[in-house]
């Protein structure tokens, strides 16, 4: 074990000495310092979450990145004022982020990219321009983001081409611009979005004027769980209210500078290893523009109110919605687009009813102002920050490399939550 | 925006998940980079090139995560009709150019000032300074909303051979007298963050205005921090490999210009001239040890430490 100050001034000395498996515990203050992991399976703790606090000042870069290192759990601290996130794991298998705040970051709070078998658990995340949590470019992900609470970002949840055995589950994500926000485009790998199973999530309030926010938060603003371009995701027992527009939508992403075509249904399954070889689109064959619709989600059991566009819709912008084979059931719910949208569309049997009647129109939603995006670094997440719960044994416990898998959830066992007192 | 008139593709052109094996070394074809003639230089240089056809093969395009990077956002800093590689100690000399990264950049520029001057990077360590000629709708001048520069091996470099730019590597890349369109190659428009590398600024919508993007060389003689021509001294990799001439491989830096310009592109000049006239400029004084880091830590270790997405 290593402990900062006691044996390394700096966590950065610390991360350098370390050898695999190794535990460093960090003890209360504040570091100026962005730092780099490069060493597999190490466990680095604060012994205070909200006194273990890197700052960045907006001149750091990124709090703790692991590059490449497989293994590395943090836990318990605070990262904040960092010009692009507080926590980021690249390139890795393994990677857990426990009991961790991450606020007023520039990018995302907590960010896994291109990485496998991971985890964020009871972390807080706010005042970051993009997401507070983001998971992308992996198929499948094999992860879990459990017990969050992300606010006052531009998005709660982004993931970009991410999925597959990928869990959003039992979280808060409210006062952002938007809240639960699956995406695909063809800017970066494994694309497209799919297979995120998104249930039992407090999601409420997305309707922020004032955060900061990237122009697809501003785009997707006032929605709750809102899959743009999304496929095959699961969205169930999610408790979804105070929306000025949709609780949860499924609507296309309209890419107009795609890097590529659309994959076709038939390779949806394919873990991204199996195609790593598949050559490069020829530029010429790539359209100009590519919509990526929303296909095959499924919409269950979900507790809906006062979503004030629709609590539930789907919507395509030139597809014929009624074929891209997203369903809707058991939802307790008052407003739908399409407005027969359960019956139009049931997870079993046959639906039936008519497609064109109040229907969402999403397309509507481009040509709207909307109040423009504050910057990350003067405006201020309200609440102030406050304490978050700390990890239990944060001085006993032992090293927990994150090398045995995310945790297991048992998602049948999940039931609505119920609405904040 | 008519969407109406969106084409649905839905043949796929590659699987689900793309190659990471390294960017295409497709050989650019057309197109020689013209002759180069240097502002209030005498006489011709032509650019010391690798490649016998004259045009350096096509840099890593397309959806990011495939070779190994990092990348820096800058604001947009300041004009001014100075160019402290070209015309060093000569303020006002020069057309005017876009600065992006160090604020203190001008005439009397040195590495030293440089790295004593302050970045409004989202990488505040890159005190380097880049710098294009301005873009101009006939008298105005349109003012750029951002830069970002891409580093990456070059097309089928090894990346753990790349090395760091020496401290005070001054390069051009693009030529200000070219008086034929430069091979995209090295030089190229597009909207937002697509794919397409046009010769001429294309029509770009709204949601994903002009860019501009360079591609600079990426092998260093190991010798000279500058050359007369302020190109010669570097040379660009051919087939994944450096000439013996200039046997360092270093970064190929791609440096893109963001404006939010949108229509019709044909009343666009460039402040060094003709629309085809477009370079760029690079001042290495970025910090050391960080230069060093990231070269290590991201390129090296084959990770993807940023993207940019587009999505602003």
């Amino acid at each position: 074990m290593i402990n900062v100050p006691d044996d390394q001034p700096t966590i950065q000395g610390a991360v350098d000495m370390a050898a695999p498996g190794d535990l460093i515990l960090i003890q209360p203050g504040t570091y100026n310092e962005a730092v780099t992991v490069e060493t597999n399976d190490l466990t680095i703790r604060g012994l205070d979450r909200n006194t273990v606090v890197l700052d960045g000042e907006f001149e750091l870069d990124d709090g703790i990145r692991v590059v490449g290192a497989n293994g590395v759990a943090i836990e318990n601290m605070t990262a904040r004022n960092y010009t692009r996130n507080g926590f980021f794991w690249t390139g890795v298998t393994g990677y857990r982020g426990s009991y961790l705040t991450a606020f007023r970051n520039g990018d995302y709070g907590a960010y896994a990219f291109l990485s496998y078998s991971g985890q964020f658990d009871h972390g807080y995340g706010a005042g970051s321009p993009d997401a507070g949590f983001y998971i992308g470019g992996c198929y499948p992900c094999d992860a879990v983001i459990s017990d969050v609470i992300s606010e006052y970002n531009g998005l709660g949840y982004s993931g970009t081409n991410s999925g597959g055995d990928l869990y959003i589950v039992n979280s808060v994500f409210r006062f952002n611009r938007a809240g639960i926000v699956p995406n695909s485009g063809s800017y970066e790998l494994r694309h497209p979005e799919r297979a995120s199973t998104i249930v039992g999530n407090t999601v409420y309030s997305n309707n922020q004027q004032d955060t900061p926010a990237i122009d697809v938060a501003l785009l997707a603003m006032g929605n709750g769980i809102l899959s743009a371009g999304g496929v095959k995701n699961v969205i169930e027992r999610n408790l979804v209210f105070d929306h000025d527009k949709t609780g949860i939508g499924l609507v296309p992403f309209l890419e107009e500078d795609a890097n590529d075509d659309q994959p076709s249904p038939d390779t949806w399954d394919q873990p991204c290893a199996e195609t790593l070889d598949d050559p490069l689109p020829d530029p010429a064959d790539v359209p100009d523009a590519v919509l990526w619709d929303s296909h095959g989600n499924s919409v269950e059991g979900n507790v809906l109110e006062d979503n004030r566009a629709a609590d539930i819709a789907a919507d395509s912008a030139g597809t014929d919605i009624s074929t891209l084979g997203n369903c809707f059931s058991n939802n307790t719910f008052s407003t739908s687009a399409p407005t027969d949208l359960e019956p139009l569309a049931p997870c079993s049997g046959t639906g039936s009813g008519d497609w064109t009647a109040g229907v969402l129109n999403v397309a509507s939603w481009l040509g709207e102002t909307r109040p423009p995006s504050a910057d990350y670094q003067t405006s201020s997440p309200k609440p102030q920050e406050q304490e978050q719960d700390n990890m239990p044994d944060a001085e006993t416990a032992p090293a927990n490399p994150a090398n045995n898998g995310p945790m297991t959830i048992d998602i049948d066992a999940i039931t609505v939550p119920s609405k904040p007192g | 925006m008519t969407r109406g008139a969106i084409a649905l593709v839905l043949v796929a052109l590659v699987g689900a998940c793309a190659s990471d094996a390294g960017g295409s070394s497709s050989r650019s074809t057309s197109d020689s980079p013209g002759m180069d003639e240097m502002d209030g230089m005498t006489g011709m240089d032509h650019a010391a090139s690798s490649n016998p056809d004259g045009a350096p093969d096509a840099p890593v395009t397309g959806a990011q995560g495939r070779v190994p990077q990092f990348v820096v956002e800058c604001p947009f800093s300041h004009a001014l009709r100075d160019d402290p590689i070209v015309f060093p100690g000569l303020p006002g000399n020069s057309h005017l150019h876009l600065f992006f990264g160090n604020e203190s950049a001008d005439a009397y520029s040195t590495a030293s000032s440089l790295l004593a001057g302050r970045s409004l990077c989202d990488q505040r360590l890159d005190t380097a300074s880049y710098w294009v000629p301005a873009l101009m709708d006939g008298q105005t001048m349109l003012t750029p909303a951002k830069s970002v520069a891409y580093y990456r091996p070059g097309a089928g470099v090894d990346p753990r051979s790349i090395q760091p730019y020496p401290l005070g590597l001054e390069v051009v890349a693009g030529s200000a007298g070219a008086e034929e369109p430069q091979s995209t190659a090295v030089v190229a428009w597009t909207c937002g963050t697509g794919i397409d590398r046009e010769v001429l600024p294309p029509t770009c919508p709204p949601s994903r205005p002009l860019r501009f993007l360079v591609t600079f060389p990426d092998c260093w003689d190991g010798v000279n921090l500058d050359s007369a021509d302020h190109k010669s001294h570097m040379a660009y990799s051919s087939e994944g490999a450096c000439p013996s001439s200039h046997p360092v491989p270093v970064p190929q830096l791609q440096f893109s210009v963001a404006y939010g310009f949108s229509g019709d592109p044909s009343r666009l000049t460039l402040a060094s001239g003709a629309i085809i006239t477009g370079h760029a400029d690079f001042f290495n004084a970025w910090d050391e040890n960080k230069l060093a880091s990231e070269i290590s830590q991201c390129i090296h270790r084959g990770v993807i430490c940023g993207v940019t997405s587009g999505r602003d």
